[in-house]
């Protein structure tokens, strides 16, 4: 469950969101500026909330008028970035296996689950190619993978379609719903595609202004 | 040859060429005033080696020193806002600018065991005296190296996105394995640019080594330092080790090539 009411704050935007995710897919869908990527940024972690109260799991892991900020590490969110941000000094498998490694699984286990859903997702090939050679869509599939991988209980993606071609679309998406319900958790979905969203999404919320 | 641009006037030619001769001139006479055929034996003389073992022990010392002082010190220039930011840098990069003899006669008002403000200190409590000791040479040493080192680390600091610390915060790294993990793998090659930098400004310090450790062959005489001593009592010797020195720094650009140099050049 995420549950945000209050000011999301990042430089000089503001805007007010009210939102409550149960377990489901729920779609934000608006232009740019209209402050998706900074909802996701503050369910995160990465800006504090300006005024209000922010829930994941029914715990408060960001609440100004209770003095309650919860750091980004502690809150166990996955995330696709919209620019992926893969780290660009580890091989596709080593970015997938991440989250893993730092919730103390062995190296050897974690690189091995990662290499597994690699292949689910189509870029076991890629598996051993640094994170800089690879391609926009190749690249957009391993972020998917590293956001789902570490059993995470709440799951952002930012266009996380954006960069896969049309033919493989379908089985992306599917393999991410898949995912999502095994985990059981709460995700918000961020695109400007309201079409990709119809797909995806369990139900939508409109931020266009 | 068409275009405005890549004609080059001539005295543009004439003046680049005598500045390559400037430069070259001084290498190719130290290199003829090495004397080949003893240049082994020279160079495994005992005042030789005593000075290149102290030279190269204290110059990594230093380096060490400097990156334990410098890498926290680039992180707050880099990250933090500060006050007095300013002048924390302003006093970073004095000893670049500052004669190398004054550095080391601030270091004798710092650590002096007489007169010095620690000295005194340092030397009824701990027994510790750090003038005309290794110690001296290698506190003399970072004082020159550490603006090099800190400069480096900043501008690398400054140039790495901060998408990638964010992404591995909210996969779960804390600071310090977020420090490990990613920010010193996208650091590396400002870091390698900055110790080599800072090893070679350690490697070749004078004025503040001689002021504050002294000049004892066999416990502060450093390279540099024998090759100025040698220079009247052998001078074969002198340039010998000079050539050595030279060699040294030669494969400090090369090592450094792609880093600094190479990516100005380019």
């Amino acid at each position: 469950m995420i549950s945000v009411h209050g000011t999301v704050e990042v430089g000089t935007f503001s805007r007010e969101f009210s939102i409550d995710v149960g377990n489901e897919i729920v779609g934000m869908f608006g232009a740019n500026g209209s402050g998706k990527t900074s909802v996701l940024r503050t369910i995160a972690g990465l800006c504090p909330l300006g005024k209000g109260e922010l829930r994941v799991n029914d715990e408060f892991v960001d609440a100004p008028a209770k003095n309650i900020f919860v750091l980004p590490e502690m809150r166990n969110i996955g995330m696709v970035f919209q620019d992926h941000s893969l780290f660009p000094f580890m091989t596709a498998v080593d970015n997938a296996a991440f989250p893993l490694l730092m919730r103390g699984v062995k190296r050897t286990a974690a690189v091995k689950m990662a290499a597994e859903m690699l292949e689910q997702f189509g870029v076991a090939h890629v598996a051993q190619h640094m994170a800089p050679t690879l391609s926009g869509g190749q690249s957009q599939r391993v972020a998917i993978v590293r956001a789902l991988i570490g059993s995470p209980s709440a799951v952002l993606l930012d266009e996380p379609l954006s960069a896969i071609d049309e033919a493989s679309r379908e089985g992306v998406r599917n393999h991410i719903r898949e995912h999502l319900v095994r985990l059981g958790v709460s995700a918000i979905v961020v695109s400007h595609d309201r079409a990709e969203l119809d797909h995806l999404c369990t139900r939508i919320e409109n931020y266009t202004r | 040859m068409n275009k405005v641009g890549s004609r080059t006037p001539r005295f543009v030619r004439i003046g680049a060429l005598l500045g390559v001769v400037f430069l070259a001139l001084p290498i190719i006479g130290l290199f003829n005033r090495v004397a080949w055929s003893t240049l082994w034996t020279q160079l495994t003389d005992v005042a030789t080696r005593d000075a290149l073992r102290i030279s190269l022990y204290a110059s990594v010392c230093a380096t060490v020193l400097a990156l334990v002082l410098g890498l926290p010190l680039a992180w707050c220039l880099a990250r933090l806002h500060f006050a007095g930011r300013r002048f924390v840098r302003a006093l970073v990069l004095l000893p670049m600018v500052l004669p190398p003899v004054v550095g080391g006669v601030a270091l004798l008002g710092a650590y002096g065991k007489s007169n010095g403000l620690l000295g005194g200190v340092l030397d009824t409590f701990f027994g510790v005296q750090l003038t005309y000791s290794l110690w001296g040479v290698i506190i003399a040493e970072t004082f020159v190296a550490l603006p090099f080192l800190v400069l480096s680390l900043e501008g690398g600091l400054r140039s790495i996105d901060t998408k990638f610390e964010e992404a591995a915060a909210v996969m779960g790294a804390t600071d310090f394995t977020r420090f490990m993990r990613v920010t010193l793998p996208l650091l590396k090659p400002s870091l390698i640019a900055g110790l080599m930098l800072a090893w070679a400004r350690a490697l070749g310090e004078f004025g503040a080594t001689i002021t504050f450790a002294g000049n004892i062959q066999g416990r502060t005489q450093t390279a540099p330092l024998a090759v100025y001593t040698m220079l009247e009592s052998n001078p074969e010797g002198a340039y010998a080790l000079s050539f050595l020195l030279v060699a040294i720094s030669v494969a400090v650009l090369v090592g450094l090539r792609d880093r600094w140099i190479g990516g100005a050049a380019q």
